[in-house]
């Protein structure tokens, strides 16, 4: 037999090797669980879309790129241009970042520094704009620059309690509201400013509809088909997105009311620490194929991105820019912070409010911050006498056992536990 | 005319050539190694020379290598099949008028191996898997096996797939055939199975050859390298060239059998 096929180029490898980790991760989220609410398919057709055919959403828009939660989606849609979160999630982009970042980095800043270097994207950013939060995402900023990318560091606080630090990311989010509005040669305008915000919160608003229907006894959706919906708003057309959560909301609303359905035994957990990313959903897959089921979540790729929304006293253009800087900072729960008090409330009040029974927190290893409040978290859960599992993971596809073997061990206490009570 | 044999008792198969003194390749066998390694390959040798009609007394010196080279009592002399494989390599690309080998896959019935040559064919460095089957020729026979196709065939299986590669995760054959039976479970398409198992096998193979350093002038052995698919998805994986020898099979034996010539001249001097 002859050899028939040309050899790949880098960047045809790549393709291939994302293409097989999204085809993998989709076939488990689809074919391992029963009865997806029908409105998912809009979200499992997207991802196969943009991940496995490398369909691009905006080749006639101009695309910002954004390098953490931290940047206002409000100010670059009013300025007519799209953001396209670059927080990645590919093992294979992880392995390519490796060779340029230290190896025990955190794999998420790996796997974007990864890409960038790659320069393969199916919307390839015309601005990039990278908060200085965390030590490895501002180097991260300056890597990135070094390879020719237009990059703006957008400058952000420690610490959120004083006076100082409200001012100074207020101040900062005016700059960068300036400088955008410079570079793509658009003024910012206080209507559209505020219809910007009022479809925000719109999709904060069916967020929260949505997440409501999991408080009740029979979560009509599971966790891992959340996090493909939040995970989604990083980079499809907004407007797509609303109507896909208003239908997926609609058909929830029926799903919830209907008797013996499918999750009443499991054990609810809350989810917590390193955002997961797909294709990088591995551990909320794990939870739910050792049939717990995740209720809620405290993480910056879902909940955080809709929980709080921009509350504005009046509708003029420099109040509106400054409620929402002041929405970014106050609602962040981020452990970049010096002291996080905030990020221990939130998760005891959705242990609370969504009847979980558990807590799982994940840190990706090399992310130091999540590492480090993993302490706190877990000597204040235990006080309130909220069980705890703290894992450690990376982006590594094989050497599941372990992981699996401590998440199943922890689903079955809390099963426990409910017997007993 | 005094003739040499190189003889390689794998974990699959038993290997033999025969060379003269030139050091050009008269004939060779391959034969299944099955139950007794020892009685297998002294059976193998006497049909080998019976057929190229050499008598006993004409075979001056005989080398064994492989896993089962201990067992073989009769020969001069043993040496592993690292040292066998590169010498082997190496004299067959020169006689195929390939470039010069810096770099030797070799992928056996129950291990891989990446080896790294210098200049002058010393082995510098080299690369094993650890204590498991999986990304070996067995692995293949069990993958075939189970899609009920031929391991001749699965090179056709693999340019006829259309979509993505599937990808197969586990590190373990076992596992990675339940991962499979999931596979064919949910409906994927056979072609694009084996596609995603020869990526599995390529990207595990790749690691090694990290290991030792990727020098161009990279050189595939041992059965699997009959397998073009398996080739398409190293060539990918790397994204370079490789040369596949013409008789992939008895690269090692070649090179016992060079080894034997070169011994039995230095021993005569």
């Amino acid at each position: 037999m002859t050899r028939k096929r040309e050899i790949e180029s880098p960047k045809e490898k790549q393709n291939r090797h994302k293409a097989m980790e999204a085809v993998a991760m989709l076939d488990k989220i689809r074919h391992d669980f029963s009865e997806p609410p029908k409105e998912m398919d809009y979200f499992y057709d997207l991802y196969e879309r943009v991940y496995c055919k490398r369909e691009s959403l905006h080749s006639k828009s101009v695309k910002v790129g954004t390098m953490c939660i931290q940047v206002p989606y409000e100010i670059i849609y009013a300025l007519d241009a799209v953001p396209v979160r670059l927080c990645n999630g590919f093992y294979a982009d992880d392995e390519i970042g490796s060779d340029l970042a230290p190896s025990k980095a955190c794999p998420l800043v790996k796997a974007t520094i990864g890409q960038f270097s790659s320069g393969n994207f199916s919307d390839k950013p015309d601005f990039v704009i990278s908060p200085t939060t965390c030590d490895q995402k501002s180097k991260s900023g300056a890597i990135i620059e070094d390879m020719g990318y237009s990059m703006y560091d957008m400058e952000f606080p420690r610490t959120k309690e004083s006076e100082e630090s409200r001012e100074y990311w207020r101040r900062s989010v005016r700059k960068f509201t300036k400088e955008l509005s410079k570079n793509l040669g658009k003024k910012l305008k206080k209507s559209k400013l505020k219809r910007t915000i009022q479809k925000i919160g719109y999709a904060q608003y069916l967020y929260h509809q949505l997440n409501e229907l999991r408080r009740e006894p029979n979560p009509p959706i599971f966790g891992k088909d959340m996090f493909l919906v939040t995970n989604a708003f990083f980079f499809d057309k907004i407007d797509n997105w609303i109507e896909a959560v208003e239908r997926l909301c609609e058909e929830c609303k029926h799903r919830v009311k209907k008797e013996g359905k499918i999750h009443k035994n499991s054990p609810r957990v809350v989810y917590t620490g390193s955002p997961p990313v797909f294709p990088n959903l591995k551990i909320p897959l794990l939870i739910e194929q050792s049939d717990g089921i995740i209720v809620a979540d405290e993480t910056c790729s879902a909940n955080r991105l809709f929980n709080d929304m921009v509350s504005v006293d009046e509708w003029f253009l420099y109040d509106m820019v400054d409620a929402i800087a002041d929405r970014y900072l106050k609602g962040c729960t981020c452990p970049i912070f010096t002291k996080n008090y905030d990020r221990i409330r939130r998760i005891t009040d959705l242990v609370k409010e969504y009847k979980a029974e558990g807590v799982v927190y994940q840190a990706f290893a090399g992310c130091q911050v999540y590492e480090m409040e993993q302490r706190s978290v877990l000597e204040a859960m235990e006080k309130e006498g909220i069980p705890i599992l703290y894992l450690e993971s990376d982006y590594s596809p094989s050497h599941l056992g372990q992981l699996t073997t401590r998440i199943e061990a922890f689903i079955e206490s809390l099963k426990n536990r409910r017997r007993r009570r | 005319m005094h003739y040499f044999a190189g003889i390689d008792i794998g974990s699959t198969a038993i290997k033999i050539a025969i060379v003269d003194e030139s050091g050009e390749l008269i004939g060779d066998k391959i034969s299944a190694s099955g139950s007794m390694f020892y009685k297998y390959a002294k059976e193998a040798l006497a049909e080998l020379l019976s057929e190229l009609d050499i008598a006993q007394e004409s075979l001056v010196y005989t080398v064994a290598t492989g896993y089962g080279r201990k067992l073989f009592k009769e020969a001069n002399e043993k040496i592993s099949e690292i040292t066998a494989n590169a010498i082997g390599a190496r004299a067959a690309a020169k006689i195929e008028g390939a470039q010069e080998i810096k770099t030797i896959i070799n992928i056996g019935g129950q291990d891989s191996k990446a080896i790294s040559l210098d200049s002058e064919g010393n082995v510098v460095n080299f690369a094993m898997n650890d204590r498991c089957a999986a990304g070996t020729g067995k692995f293949l026979d069990v993958v075939a096996l189970k899609l009920e196709i031929g391991v001749d065939e699965l090179g056709e299986y693999h340019f006829k797939s259309q979509g993505t590669p599937l990808s197969i995760n586990s590190t373990c054959a076992v596992f990675a055939e339940s991962e499979i039976i999931g596979l064919l479970g949910n409906d994927y398409s056979i072609e694009d199975i084996v596609a995603g198992v020869h990526y599995s096998i390529a990207r595990r193979i790749i690691k090694l050859v990290k290991r030792v350093g990727i020098k161009e002038g990279i050189y595939f052995d041992g059965g699997p390298a009959l397998n073009m698919g398996l080739v398409n998805a190293i060539e990918n994986e790397l994204t370079k060239e490789i040369f596949i020898p013409k008789y992939p099979q008895i690269t090692t034996a070649f090179g016992a059998a060079i080894l034997a010539s070169e011994s039995y001249e230095y021993l005569e001097k």
